[in-house]
């Protein structure tokens, strides 16, 4: 027993008390069957006492021979550890005690910075999973780290590391190398293949012994690693720096998933309306969710099903339903792959503009063309209808172009892009005149147009609130 | 005797303790080994045995690690034999000392013992 309490070397009587932990030889010596072993214990023991004996001389020479000595007792321990198979487990705990004690000198008692630091409790507290076959290694990390106020759970095994990770959120894995059955390295593994599991942060744990096979770990994702036996300062800030990768990673994670919530929320908005390169080009743009109102040139179309209303009367509500669904769904394929924004149906018409958000210099021509497949398309449309006894029906279809204010309008609660103008009324006046089976364009459109296109008789309509009167031509087709 | 694998290490090292320890462990881990307890002994036995390698301690009675060193790089037969010195403190100075002094490298004490074998292998090695 240690029994110099004058001394002023802490750290001596410290590796002092972890040797004599280890008790008398009797307790231990009929247990070890190799000689070696035997022998480095017993100059382990003699260490000590030679420690001891030095321990009331105050010269700085006795302290550096101390200092000598505490670095022989580290070496045996080190080197009866690296026998641990020929160690009963109890004597193992106990050179590891030792290790750890002459491996750190105790941090000088009053306000020492390191000390403070290591004891403080942590900033951001983590869930802890700390595996490990010794019970008394389990328990050492766990009285450790719960002192800093995190939450420590504990596996013995590989197994049940891997049930409990299954299941439990953990922040942090402590895992220790060798183990009986799943060793450190294949929960690993099998962490890291594990999509969910992947982003954890592992510290691994061995012995110097083992350090090939840390270097694949770290290889093979770990995060860092500890040697046995731990210094709890440093055991400490690989935690805390695995708890704050951890919460990085998390809200890294939240972040994303947030933003893919708000690209299938614009998606679902305006992928009814908008084509698809359309919607892109809004996404990438981050100015792309405040579609501002802004003035610009646009051709508009107007579509509707002449004579829908008296149609509606006579059919019942399940074939009407039918009828402008297929109408519909048609038309708005065709306006989505000539680039055009629809705007809004209205029970059979629909409202559509080429030139926003995106303008193209062939907004008009596209917008014809359209027209045409538009018209086209209502051979096979009133074919499938006749086929299932629904009526078939002729549509007409209004162009215009002019200035607009695009933008989102409406009211806090409700709003949509939209477009507001002169130019709209025109192109409605135009559709109520339209014929059955028509494309009427405006003039402005006419003249707009870069295409060949045969063209039929042009004809002149007045308009509220335009003094002149209004010029349109019928498309009959492409040349 | 022409493979340096063939020739013993020295360990140089006042502390009996200590000595005998890092004698064992450096046989465990496969070196042959003499020893010696000062720095007069040091330079005797460098010159006897032209060890592979010689492992020197920096406090030592009679003439200390710098000065067996600083021996040692001016005579002509020992003078390529590979030093690590062994000094008590991790500090810059020490290293800039015994890199001076002529040593090959150095490791600190406490001992970190698996450095150590593979700063005696690179030299071993080289």
């Amino acid at each position: 027993m240690v029994k110099h309490s004058n001394t002023d070397d802490p750290w001596a009587l410290k590796v002092l008390a972890a040797v004599a932990a280890l008790g008398p030889k009797r307790h231990y010596d009929p247990v070890i069957t190799s000689e070696l072993v035997k022998k480095d214990l017993v100059s382990l023991i003699g260490a000590s006492q030679k420690l001891e004996e030095k321990l009331e001389l105050t010269h700085s020479e006795a302290r550096h021979d101390r200092r000598n000595i505490i670095g022989a007792i580290r070496g045996y321990s080190e080197m009866l550890l690296e026998d641990s198979d020929a160690l009963p487990s109890a004597v193992r705990t106990h050179l590891l005690q030792i290790l750890a004690a002459a491996k750190n000198e105790p941090a000088p008692e009053p306000h020492s910075p390191t000390k403070s630091t290591a004891l403080l409790p942590s900033e951001e507290p983590g869930v802890i999973l700390a595996v490990d076959d010794l019970p008394e290694n389990r328990e050492l990390v766990s009285r450790l780290l719960q002192r800093t106020g995190h939450t420590v759970i504990s596996a013995e095994s590989g197994e049940e590391a891997l049930e409990l990770l299954d299941t439990m959120g953990v922040d942090v894995v402590l895992l220790d190398l060798v183990m009986p059955g799943i060793g450190g390295a294949e929960v690993l593994k099998r962490l890291k293949d594990d999509e969910r599991l992947r982003a954890t942060p592992v510290v691994m744990i061995s012995g110097q012994q083992d350090m090939d096979q840390i270097v694949g770990c770290i290889e093979a994702g770990a995060d860092d690693y500890l040697l046995k036996p731990f210094n709890p300062v440093l055991l400490q800030a690989r935690i805390s720096a695995g708890i704050e990768r951890k919460r990085w990673h998390d809200r890294e994670e939240r972040y994303r998933e947030q933003l893919e919530r708000r690209e299938q929320f614009i998606r679902a908005t305006f992928g009814r309306y908008l084509s698809d390169d359309i919607v892109d080009e809004i996404l990438e743009r981050p100015e792309g969710l405040e579609l501002g109102g802004d003035l610009r040139e646009v051709t508009i179309m107007m579509s509707d099903i002449r004579g829908f209303t008296t149609l509606v009367e006579h059919l019942p509500p399940q074939q009407v339903v039918t009828l402008l669904n297929r109408y519909l769904g048609r038309m708005t394929e065709i306006i989505l792959e000539f680039g055009g924004t629809i705007d809004e149906f209205l029970g059979d018409a629909v409202l559509a503009v080429f030139g926003a958000p995106r303008r193209n210099d062939d907004d008009p021509d596209r917008a014809v063309r359209c027209a045409l497949v538009m018209q086209e398309a209502m051979a096979d449309i009133n074919a499938a209808n006749s086929a299932d006894g629904l009526p078939e029906v002729e549509m007409a279809i209004a162009l215009n172009t002019g200035s607009v204010v695009a933008g989102n309008i409406g009211s806090e609660r409700r709003s949509k892009y939209g477009f507001v103008g002169h130019a709209m009324n025109v192109t409605s006046r135009i559709e109520d005149v339209a014929d059955p089976g028509e494309i009427l364009i405006s003039h402005t459109t006419f003249e707009k147009l870069a295409g060949e296109y045969q063209f039929g008789n042009s004809r002149a309509l007045s308009v509220k609130g335009i003094e002149a009167e209004l010029r349109v031509h019928a498309v009959l087709g492409r040349d | 005797m022409t493979t340096k694998e063939s020739r013993p290490l020295l360990l140089v090292e006042d502390n009996e303790v200590n000595r005998e320890m890092l004698q064992r462990r450096l046989q465990r881990a496969g070196y042959s080994l003499d020893c010696a307890a000062d720095g007069q002994e040091a330079l005797d036995k460098m010159r006897e045995l032209l060890p592979a390698l010689v492992l020197l301690d920096i406090n030592l009675p009679v003439k200390d690690g710098w000065t067996v060193a600083k021996e040692a790089s001016s005579d002509a037969t020992i003078q390529d034999i590979p030093i690590i010195a062994l000094t008590a403190h991790a500090m810059a100075s020490d290293r800039e000392q015994a890199l001076a002094a002529g040593c090959q490298d150095y490791a600190t004490k406490p001992i970190d013992f698996p450095e150590l074998l593979i700063k005696i292998e690179r030299l071993l090695n080289s």
